[in-house]
């Protein structure tokens, strides 16, 4: 039976779910999901680099060319702010692959003192 | 696609040809990415993944034509990490495509109603839509990962034609695939075409281009989705073209015998069980004319190749994937189909050169002509 929501018909009715959300193909969910978050992430990624590439072309009409862009030379106030921007960035991405992690595992228990 | 619930028939962002553009630029990104990245998991991903099971089987000695029981053919490619990930990535960029298109569609709730409403009661063209209509089971799946599948989401056709030129990596966005194939349906011998059926229609783009190949013949574009023929008629009616779109049952689609002069489908059959496929073609029958056109397009409907060609463990297990995993619940069953005897066997005179779905890439589909 078509069903409704609020006031409006949807002329929607009962379906039987996919259940891909309880499948790993890659051994271990977690990799699994960090796959799927990549992919993601190049989608988002990209969305900007669109976006980046929309405001050069309006920006050329405005008189502020791609070239310009590639030539331009940052102030040493602007180097010094950028880097720090690169540190914290490096940090926060790959600051994980520092950790040991393998000390304990799900089951263990705290460590006595 | 709209978005303000007060107005109908937006499109915030223009058209491109024939298609709406997606209502926001980062919407459109993220699609057109996912789209570029699901043409790379079909391209170079997947010949990778298919040199290295090549790879396998030579190392094992297993031959690679030779059927074997499924539960033994995955194990030679259970770790291998080039066809797992393709497996992976495959599935779940699909599954991102649907997600975002779904997010936009129910945030944006209201807007979209609103439009379709609108359009419901416009024209050119008539919409019949059926409440009441009892769903058959095997059209409740969410078959290609679909949310909803094509009966549970008020946005069923939304999804599908947004998915679907996801599926074709851009080649159909001006329905391109649908208009070839509308010009490719032969007239009958006697050259009157005054009705034409178009099957289990979806999102109505064979219909629209079936009015377009027949601009004088009254055209019917008929679905078991309500969502589905709602849509289809709301971009017919933008589109300026004059199609009937009913909530009907292919297999039981209510029309008077010998009513239609052809009677098309775009790949219907795959999607749906055997004995539904035998009564779709049953009633195709009883509905066409003496002397009329059948012509079901779908995927190497001529022979029994099914939706993928050759054999061998490798391609049991690309054929368990697209069954189990993307849904493709049919899959087997139409694999196993033999379109051409039973076109024959409920009457009609079957050749076996039309062109395909061209999904495939293989031409091959069966023409039926009802006798005399």
């Amino acid at each position: 039976m078509a069903e409704t929501k609020g006031k409006r018909q949807e002329y929607t009715t009962d379906f039987i779910k996919a259940d891909i959300g309880n499948v790993s193909f890659l051994g271990n969910v977690h990799i699994d999901n960090i796959m799927t978050a990549l992919i993601a992430m190049g989608a988002e990624i990209w969305t900007d680099r669109r976006r980046i590439r929309v405001l050069e072309s309006l920006l050329e009409k405005k008189g502020v060319t791609r070239d310009m862009v590639e030539q331009y030379v940052p102030t040493a106030e602007e180097e010094a702010t950028w880097k720090k921007e690169r540190e914290v960035l490096v940090d926060r991405m790959y600051g994980q692959f520092a950790r040991q992690g393998s000390e304990f595992n799900i089951s263990s228990d705290w460590k006595n003192k | 696609m709209a978005r303000d619930g007060k107005q109908t028939d937006i499109e915030p962002r223009g058209t491109n040809g024939r298609l709406e553009r997606l209502p926001t630029a980062d919407l459109e990104a993220n699609d057109e990415f996912l789209t570029t990245f699901r043409a790379w998991a079909n391209g170079p991903l997947t010949q990778a993944a298919n040199a290295r099971a090549r790879e396998i089987m030579t190392a094992r000695g297993i031959d690679p034509e030779a059927e074997m029981p499924l539960a033994r053919a995955f194990e030679p490619f259970a770790d291998d990490a080039v066809i797992q990930a393709r497996h992976h990535v495959w599935l779940h960029a699909q599954n991102l495509m649907w997600r975002n298109l779904r997010r936009e569609l129910h945030d944006n709730y209201d807007g979209y109603m609103a439009e379709m409403e609108a359009a419901d009661a416009s024209g050119p063209g008539t919409l019949e839509l059926n409440p009441n209509l009892a769903i058959p089971d095997y059209a409740t799946h969410e078959i290609h990962l679909q949310p909803g599948g094509y009966v549970g989401d008020p946005f069923a056709g939304h999804l599908y034609h947004y998915g679907t030129n996801n599926f074709y990596t851009g080649r159909n966005n001006q329905d391109e695939l649908h208009r070839r194939y509308a010009s490719s349906v032969p007239a009958p011998a006697d050259k009157t075409v005054r009705r034409i059926l178009d099957q289990g229609c979806g999102c109505g783009q064979m219909s629209v281009a079936l009015k377009e190949r027949f601009p004088n013949a009254e055209v019917w574009g008929i679905d078991v989705s309500g969502p589905m023929v709602r849509y289809a008629h709301m971009r017919a009616v933008d589109l300026g073209v004059d199609v009937r779109f009913a909530q009907r049952l292919a297999e039981d689609c209510k029309f008077p015998d010998g009513h239609f002069d052809i009677v098309t489908s775009y790949i219907l059959h795959h999607e749906v069980t055997a004995e539904a496929s035998r009564g779709i073609t049953r009633e195709a029958h009883r509905v066409l004319r003496a002397g009329g056109i059948y012509y079901p397009i779908d995927i190497n409907t001529a022979g029994t190749r099914g939706m993928v060609a050759g054999a061998g463990p490798f391609n049991q297990v690309r054929n368990w994937m697209s069954h189990r995993w993307t849904h493709e619940r049919w899959l087997f069953e139409y694999n196993s189909f033999d379109h051409a005897t039973e076109t024959r066997r409920v009457g009609f005179e079957v050749t076996e050169d039309g062109s395909s779905s061209g999904m495939g890439g293989v031409r091959g589909n069966i023409l039926g002509v009802k006798r005399a």
